[in-house]
């Protein structure tokens, strides 16, 4: 395949005059509301391949809103999951590059720097393009994404058994999730434990008895309590299924049982100043994702802090080496694991697992698709992040447990109040799920929408044809229509419009100029010549 | 059952009791610990033009159904008759109603009367696709063709569109070679595509022009039956629907019959004119498409239908959504194999498997489900156990 000869003439860089980035304004912050919880304006991701540049991203915008979930729909290649892989910076560099824009979490912008990152140069006019790309500012950035990613932005991906580490049982994963961003205040809990309150050991009768008599809901309460007596709330999820066991028989057997629970909170002076170690390294880091947050808030680097505390990490790491002797590490990490495994347990208890305990030490290979599809989710919302961004959450599970899932991120939408930002190309979960619609056609939005008005009245020709080429299990007679031709190749895409060439109703100016976004109704933006509403400016 | 009426089209497979099992071995010196129950008994008529749905969740044995009924895989036991004349057909179901009597009183296979075993070998011999040989089979496998789930393994990356669309010309020596080019060059105007794509290679074509291609291929050889394993699960909606236009109009051209596997229920209502619900090997539901799509009479095929998202956020409905997974298919449960799961499970279901049985309102359509009819308690059931206690439930 010989590439060179049909390169388009056009720059890779993005086009000046291309919609002026609303973004520039220093106080775009300021101006999203308060509840915007990701803005993100202008996104341009390019792709520098041998055979030219894939304009994968040209200039995409969306907002998401507290507690609110946007779904993105569009065919395969569109750029949804770009998209995605842009806001937490997750695209391979080289051969990916995100050109421009801003992605604003809470007021910080993730792509602060973006422009110092690389240079790029035509190699004479030929169409390909030397980058020069500075590794220092990059892994900076990487750096500064590792206080966002998995605790601010979780994300979900399409194939769990990939996303999940073969190696590691479930509850290992999940618990390197707490560790990196909930262990402060989980060695806290730990420290503070004590089996000292005078109530403790008439509680400690109750469970016993509630478990004679197997009452699950009495067993239930009564461990809850105890967990509150002792301050350790994973010690009541231990508890519950410690004596939820149907073999355990007898008054003897199962006190025994309580006390071998109850026996973890006491912590040796050796476990404690481990603990204690642990617990200052990761407010460290927790301080130095602090310094990155003000960092991108500011827009400005703060040198002497980030030495500061980059220092003393360094310290506390050479301080803690007395521990790495095995027996000792073995010794000393014990009550932290056990604290993380019924951590991870309580987690996959809010997924509704029917076993949590056995999923838990299983190996991922061992459980099914849908199962392993909810261990994600938990471990996505152990950090409780301000964004769950799930990448097409149920194309590889079966309508039946797709149907569980749903429900599933249903209950957790109105529990947990996270906003969630719903990759798929499924019209069928975003109508199920989402609360509003963006439509992606070729790397651009073309459509936002609340989801009833979007359904009720689509404007974008390509979204009436996307909604009338589903067939419908409630609608058989419905005639599917099709949408002639197929997805453009995004090295050299149309210009103007990048649907016209498929558009049953394309006019001359489609064909040269993008059409801008526009208002149409309230909170309705299309990206079609056909309407004539207010300029959407953000 | 439905004999071969006036109207209707004449059949042209009829599967009778098909199953595959495939051996799982283990062990210590790798001895045959068991069977994955791939496919159990099913049985089914696919007419002359027309399409069958089959569905059902991934696992339960619809891809193995299909590539058994083309021979693609020999069955572990059944027969799948390939244009059997209306005596033949008549007789046929009279046989196997006599075997299922026989081997409901009787309890086992052994006591099945000696002559209903005959006529059926005899019948088998001369229509039964499985005991054709090697040179037969091969003259058969013109007439039933297959188009692949995944449009890109399915092609072989060497060869050009056109030599792999005529590749079935060749091996079937078919025509001279202006007209098997010619034939080619029609195929690809029937499917849609471009007489210059003939060039090309696979790599060059997007997922629903590759479907396009794979179609095209199948169809070369004038087939009057075509399995389409999943032919739409891996393209977008816009392009799907494209496919799927397509497969109706050549069906109606070439009076083509279809199997059409999807787990996808919505584009199997608007593809099929009778549809199958497979659950872990069996079938559970048989009916035509709208009979099965109004009135869905096994608990599982409500849950599936159920638990379709249904592209409209206005349409509010009852949610089934059933709890747990699909058991494995090495141990399947006993008696019914859907208790597990069953939102309307009764204890008899744990114990009885249920038959197929035509319900009782309408008689074309086929349920196995104790909801619907009594339960037959096998001959060696100790008496007294309750068991017969139990009322069928109307629904």
């Amino acid at each position: 395949m010989s590439a060179s000869a049909s390169f388009p003439s056009q720059s890779p860089l993005p086009e000046p005059e291309a919609e002026a980035p609303a973004a520039l304004d220093v106080a775009g912050a300021a101006t999203s509301s308060p509840d915007v919880v990701l803005d993100v304006r202008g996104l341009k991701t390019y792709f520098y391949t041998y055979d030219g540049v894939v304009r994968a991203l040209d200039g995409v915008n969306l907002k998401i809103r507290r507690g609110e979930t946007l779904g993105l729909v569009g065919e395969t290649g569109c750029g949804k999951s770009v998209t995605a892989f842009s806001i937490t910076r997750l695209i391979p560099d080289p051969p990916g590059r995100i050109m421009e824009g801003r992605v604003l979490l809470r007021g910080s912008d993730l792509l602060w720097g973006l422009d110092k990152e690389a240079r790029f140069k035509e190699v004479g006019k030929t169409g390909r393009y030397k980058i020069r790309r500075s590794y220092r500012r990059i892994q900076e950035a990487q750096r500064r994404m590792m206080a966002v990613r998995g605790s601010l932005i979780s994300t979900i991906f399409q194939e769990p058994m990939l996303a999940l580490n073969p190696v590691f049982r479930v509850w290992d994963q999940i618990g390197e999730s707490l560790t990196l961003h909930r262990l402060p205040p989980t060695i806290d809990a730990m420290l503070a434990a004590s089996t000292a309150a005078p109530e403790l050991p008439e509680a400690v009768d109750r469970l016993v008895d509630a478990a004679l008599h197997k009452d699950l809901p009495r067993i239930r309460a009564v461990s809850k309590e105890i967990g509150q007596l002792t301050g350790l709330p994973s010690l009541a999820t231990e508890m519950f299924y410690a004596v939820r066991n149907p073999n355990l028989v007898g008054t003897e057997a199962i006190g025994r049982e309580v006390q071998r629970c109850l026996r973890r909170v006491p912590l040796s002076g050796l476990q404690r100043s481990y603990l204690q170690r642990r617990r200052r390294i990761a407010e460290l880091d927790q301080t130095l994702r602090r310094i990155y947050m003000t960092e991108m808030k500011e827009g400005k680097p703060d040198r002497r802090g980030r030495g500061f505390a980059r220092a003393r990490r360094r310290a506390v790491e050479l301080g803690s080496l007395g521990y790495r002797l095995p027996g000792i590490r073995r010794h000393v990490k014990r009550p932290l694991d056990s604290e993380l495994f019924w951590q991870a347990v309580g987690l996959l208890e809010s997924v509704s697992i029917a076993s949590p305990a056995q999923v838990a030490s299983s190996y991922p290979h061992e459980l099914s698709g849908g199962m392993l599809q909810r261990v994600m989710i938990a471990m996505a919302l152990a950090s409780d992040p301000e964004i769950l961004i799930a990448d097409e959450p149920t194309t590889a599970l079966d309508v039946t447990i797709q149907a569980q899932i749903l429900e599933l991120m249903r209950a957790l939408k109105s529990r947990v109040g996270t906003a969630i930002l719903l990759i798929t190309h499924d019209l069928g979960v975003i109508a199920e799920v989402a609360d509003r619609v963006s439509v992606m056609y070729a790397g651009r939005m073309i459509e936002t929408a609340p989801v009833r008005e979007l359904f009720a009245n689509p404007l974008h020709p390509y979204t009436q044809g996307l909604l009338a080429s589903i067939p419908r299990v409630d609608d058989p007679n419905k005639k599917l229509e099709s949408i002639p031709g197929s997805v453009p190749n995004l090295i050299s895409p149309p210009p103007g419009c990048r649907f016209h060439p498929r558009c049953p109703h394309a006019m001359p100016i489609c064909k040269e100029q993008v059409p801008p976004t526009t208002v149409e109704a309230p909170s309705h933006t299309v990206a079609c010549f056909l309407y004539h509403g207010v300029e959407d400016r953000n | 059952m439905a004999t071969n009426g006036g109207d209707e089209p004449p059949i042209l497979l009829a599967v009778r009791n098909l199953r595959k099992y495939f051996p799982v071995r283990g062990g210590l010196l790798s001895t045959h610990i068991g069977d994955v129950h791939a496919v159990d008994g099913i049985s089914f008529d696919v007419r002359a033009g027309r399409t069958v749905g089959l569905v059902g969740e991934s696992g339960c044995g619809k891809t193995t159904t299909g590539r058994v009924v083309l021979r693609l895989i020999e069955p572990s036991s059944g027969h799948v008759f390939y244009r059997p004349s209306a005596e033949q057909f008549d007789r046929l179901n009279q046989l196997y109603a006599d075997l299922d009597v026989a081997a409901r009183s009787g309890g086992n296979g052994a006591s099945a009367p000696a002559g209903v075993l005959r006529e059926l070998d005899q019948i088998a011999t001369k229509s039964s696709i499985f005991r054709k040989r090697r040179s037969q089979m091969r003259t058969l496998r013109g007439k039933m063709q297959i188009v692949f789930q995944d449009p890109f393994s399915s092609l072989s990356p060497r060869l050009t569109i056109r030599e792999i669309v005529r590749e079935p010309l060749e091996i079937h020596k078919a025509g001279t070679r202006a007209e098997r080019n010619q034939r080619v060059q029609d195929l690809m105007t029937s499917v849609g595509l471009n007489p210059e794509h003939l060039w090309r290679f696979p790599h060059e074509f997007s997922g629903g022009q590759r479907q396009r291609i794979g179609i095209a291929r199948a169809l070369a050889l004038r087939p009057d039956f075509v399995v389409l394993d999943e032919p739409t699960s891996a393209l977008d909606v816009s392009v799907q629907a494209q496919i799927l236009n397509i497969l109706k109009r050549l069906q109606q051209e070439e009076n083509l019959a279809y199997l059409f596997i999807s787990h996808h229920l919505s584009v199997v209502r608007a593809m099929a004119h009778d549809v199958v619900v497979m659950y872990l090997g069996q079938v559970v539901e048989r009916a035509p498409t709208e009979e099965l799509f109004t009135r869905p009479l096994h608990p599982y095929t409500q849950a599936l239908l159920a638990s379709i998202p249904i592209p409209d956020p206005t349409v509010k409905r009852e949610r089934i959504v059933l709890s747990g997974e699909v058991p494995s298919p090495v141990a399947p449960p006993s008696g019914c194999r859907f208790h597990t799961r069953c939102p309307a499970v009764m204890p008899v279901c744990r114990r009885v498997e249920p038959r197929l049985q035509p319900s009782p309102q309408h008689p074309g359509h086929f349920v196995s489900c104790h909801l619907y009819h009594t339960p037959d308690e096998p001959a060696d059931a100790p008496l007294g156990s309750g068991a017969l206690a139990v009322p069928p439930a109307a629904s």
